[in-house]
């Protein structure tokens, strides 16, 4: 059987460098993985993670479920391309068996079988084989279609906005618009000139040898290969530089993710899997406050991930974000798009000078005794009413209590983490938990969700217990140790950005709020919050901006027609009592205000 | 004599001088903060400060010093903040102070 034909030149260029350069990128990546990153993989591969990776990326990567989940019509159009790609390589690979048997065929031998089969003399046609082929192809095709008019109208798809994209995607979009469409005439063709009985293919052949002469046909038959061959080999070479690198990267990163690698504070190799599996979906834009509150269009996850990965990225885009995980809690592919944001601010030389802080060497401001820390934050001394809510609700419960930074204290260090001044940080982190140790606390009480997030994520703090002060005045009720009045109000519950997608403290909050009175929940609650826009995280907004995020985010708690609006975070009150008839409240003042013991 | 002081004497310019203050890279930071003019040295910012509740440090002293072309120590100075954020909450011009900070060190600091 001969198995070579010009045409088939392109095709094998193209898959050739494909896999060479896929291969040397993702062994220079893990040869580069941090020490401790690949002593990971070995603890781990061979474990049932392995496995579970395995499914996962059959649901991912091929069905794309999660995409289904947020979006159907373009789960439709991506597990389409991809499913029904997969599906028609792998069925053609049985239809070749099926007509040669078990006998050795190249690549190309397999991918360009219509084309094959006529010079190696097959004629008798297997109908289930033509039959599923071009219902395969069918699929693949109304995939693309979705994806032209995806192009021509995002809105179709229930997306206000689309990906824009640069040059070498534009090259391999192209070729992948016409892979398929370029098949369906090639093998058209040659159902025309040898007959075939697809239901596709061999309706459109009989079409077409009824209404071309058939010199015709044949002046086209060998160039529609060669365009389907062409088309193939350009959008191999590109992809490995282009969006669709995600395609095969998402593989290797399901693995490594299961087998707990993770990004950092320090960028390291493992970072550019995450980057470049983005599929540069554009998910991530709606959600974004910064696109549809201010009209911010360049700096969103999708945006910055292609700046970075281009080595592109500029520290305006990369500090104008505000960190609020709305992006990265809809992102299908499940990129930590906010850890990625905070090291690539890291990238700026940490401050030179040497005495940096040293003022804080033995510093303590604290005061009380107990086995329980209380660490109000920085921001909570500009809500000074939360702090004395607390000291009441503390007292209420009979509780002795350590106060870590009522006479002024030391910032908890995250928000120098978030400007990538993460050396300077680790000062502050060192001088706090050494306070923490030197006092002997078992449990540290925080009533500003950015230092609980710090605490939990960034200390290490065994043998303390970390709450924030939501979760710590629930189980004082739950342990029956304060009693609450029934006030009647209706409250509209804020959830802060740090507080619930940060920390995953959904309930607490609520279920308190329930203990005093009705919630309302305004459009968007949990992980869809909103929100307040005075993210520290964000240094390029100016107040205008802020200001306008906050407005819109607090209409929505207006909205539901409550008669106070609560938070539990200082920086999300400040924000919304800027802008808001109503007077926000903590969680912590709604309790200490209807206590009743 | 010369000594004798009626009160009526007037006091040498002594707060900006031009002559030995070299004003590049205050407009520098300016230019890129215009926003900063608008500054009523109200004193908030150095009033909520957590650096400042700690140490000497006085962050309005120091951006209007900087802002004069006086850069003497100041880089080792704003090194103190911590960057808690607090200053722009309670700034009553809306003056993103925090960027602020980063912007006198980028321009002072040698990175
Ligand atoms: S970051 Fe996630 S949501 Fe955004 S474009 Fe990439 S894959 Fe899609
Ligand atoms: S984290 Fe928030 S502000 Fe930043 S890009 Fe995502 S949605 Fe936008
Ligand atoms: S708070 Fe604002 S206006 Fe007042 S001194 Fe500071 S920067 Fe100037
Ligand atoms: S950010 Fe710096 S200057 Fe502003 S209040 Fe905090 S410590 Fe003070």
């Amino acid at each position: 059987m001969t198995f070579f034909a010009p045409f088939t030149i392109p095709f094998i260029i193209g898959s050739l460098v494909m896999f060479s350069v896929l291969l040397v990128k993702y062994i220079l990546w893990i040869v580069r993985l941090p020490r401790i990153d690949k002593r990971l993989i070995l603890h781990n591969i061979f474990t049932t993670k392995s496995l579970m990776a395995v499914w996962e990326i059959i649901r991912e990567s091929l069905l794309h479920v999660r995409i289904f989940r947020i979006n159907p019509v373009l789960g439709f159009m991506h597990a389409s391309l991809a499913f029904g790609w997969f599906l028609l390589i792998v069925v053609g690979w049985i239809e070749t068996i099926a007509y040669i048997g078990g006998e050795w065929v190249p690549l190309h031998g397999h991918v360009f079988f219509k084309y094959f089969m006529p010079i190696n003399g097959i004629t008798e046609h297997i109908w289930f084989f033509e039959q599923l082929m071009d219902a395969l192809l069918l699929i693949v095709l109304m995939g693309v279609g979705l994806a032209w008019s995806k192009r021509l109208r995002s809105r179709l798809m229930g997306m206000r906005r689309t990906t824009k994209h640069i040059l070498f995607d534009r090259i391999a979009l192209t070729s992948l618009w016409f892979i398929f469409p370029a098949r369906l005439i090639a093998e058209s063709l040659t159902a025309a000139i040898y007959g075939g009985d697809g239901f596709l293919t061999g309706s459109i052949g009989t079409w077409l040898s009824e209404t071309l002469p058939s010199n015709i046909l044949l002046n086209l038959y060998e160039p529609s290969w060669w365009i389907y061959s062409s088309l193939l080999g350009i959008f191999f070479i590109t992809l490995p530089f282009s969006r669709y690198m995600h395609i095969i990267t998402e593989i290797p990163l399901i693995f490594l993710r299961r087998w707990k690698l993770k990004p950092t504070t320090e960028r390291k190799s493992y970072d550019r899997f995450e980057v470049e599996a983005c599929s540069r979906c554009g998910i991530c834009i709606d959600p974004c406050q910064l696109q549809s509150d201010l009209g911010i269009n360049d700096v969103q996850s999708v945006y910055f991930l292609r700046d970075r990965r281009y080595n592109m990225l500029t520290l305006k885009v990369a500090n104008n974000c505000l960190m609020c995980g709305r992006c990265e809690s809809k992102c299908p592919v499940g990129i930590n798009l906010n850890t990625l944001r905070l090291n690539s601010r890291a990238k700026r030389r940490n401050i030179p000078y040497e005495g940096r802080y040293r003022y804080l060497r033995g510093m303590d401001r604290s005061s009380g005794e107990g086995r329980i820390g209380y660490f109000a934050g920085c921001m909570t001394s500009l809500t000074p009413g939360v702090q004395r809510s607390m000291e009441s609700i503390f007292r209420a419960a009979g509780e002795e209590v350590w106060y870590a930074d009522k006479e002024g204290g030391v910032c908890c260090g995250r928000p120098l983490m978030l400007t990538g001044e993460t050396d300077a940080a680790r000062k502050m982190v060192a001088y706090n938990t050494d306070l923490f140790r030197r006092h002997n606390i078992t449990t540290l009480v925080t009533s500003c969700p950015i230092c609980l997030r710090v605490f939990r994520e960034s200390y290490h703090l065994d043998g303390i217990e970390i709450l924030h002060h939501t979760e710590y005045i629930y189980r004082l009720i739950a342990e029956h140790r304060i009693d609450l009045r029934d006030d009647g109000r209706t409250f509209a519950y804020h959830d802060p950005c740090e507080l619930g997608r940060g920390c995953g403290i959904y309930e607490e909050p609520r279920k308190i709020l329930n203990h005093v009175g009705h919630l309302a929940e305004a459009k968007h609650n949990r992980r869809d919050a909103m929100c307040c826009g005075s993210s520290l995280a964000n240094s390029v907004i100016n107040d205008a901006q802020q200001l306008r995020i906050a407005q819109r985010m607090t209409e929505e708690l207006e909205a539901t027609g409550c008669d106070t609006i609560v938070t539990a975070c200082p920086l999300c009150n400040k924000a919304i009592s800027r802008v808001s008839t109503h007077v926000p409240q903590d969680v912590a003042e709604v309790v200490a205000k209807n206590i009743l013991n | 004599m010369r000594n004798l002081n009626f009160g009526y004497g007037i006091s040498r310019p002594r707060v900006i001088n031009l002559d030995n203050n070299d004003l590049r890279k205050s407009n520098a930071i300016i230019a890129e903060m215009p926003e900063l003019q608008a500054c009523i040295g109200c004193g908030s910012c150095t009033a909520s400060c957590t650096a400042g509740n700690l140490t000497d440090f006085n962050f309005r002293r120091l951006h209007t010093a900087v802002r004069r072309g006086e850069y003497q120590g100041a880089y080792e100075e704003i090194n103190k903040c911590m960057l808690c954020g607090k200053c722009r909450l309670v700034c009553p011009r809306g003056i993103n102070t925090r960027e602020l900070i980063m912007l006198i060190k980028r321009k002072l600091g040698d990175f």
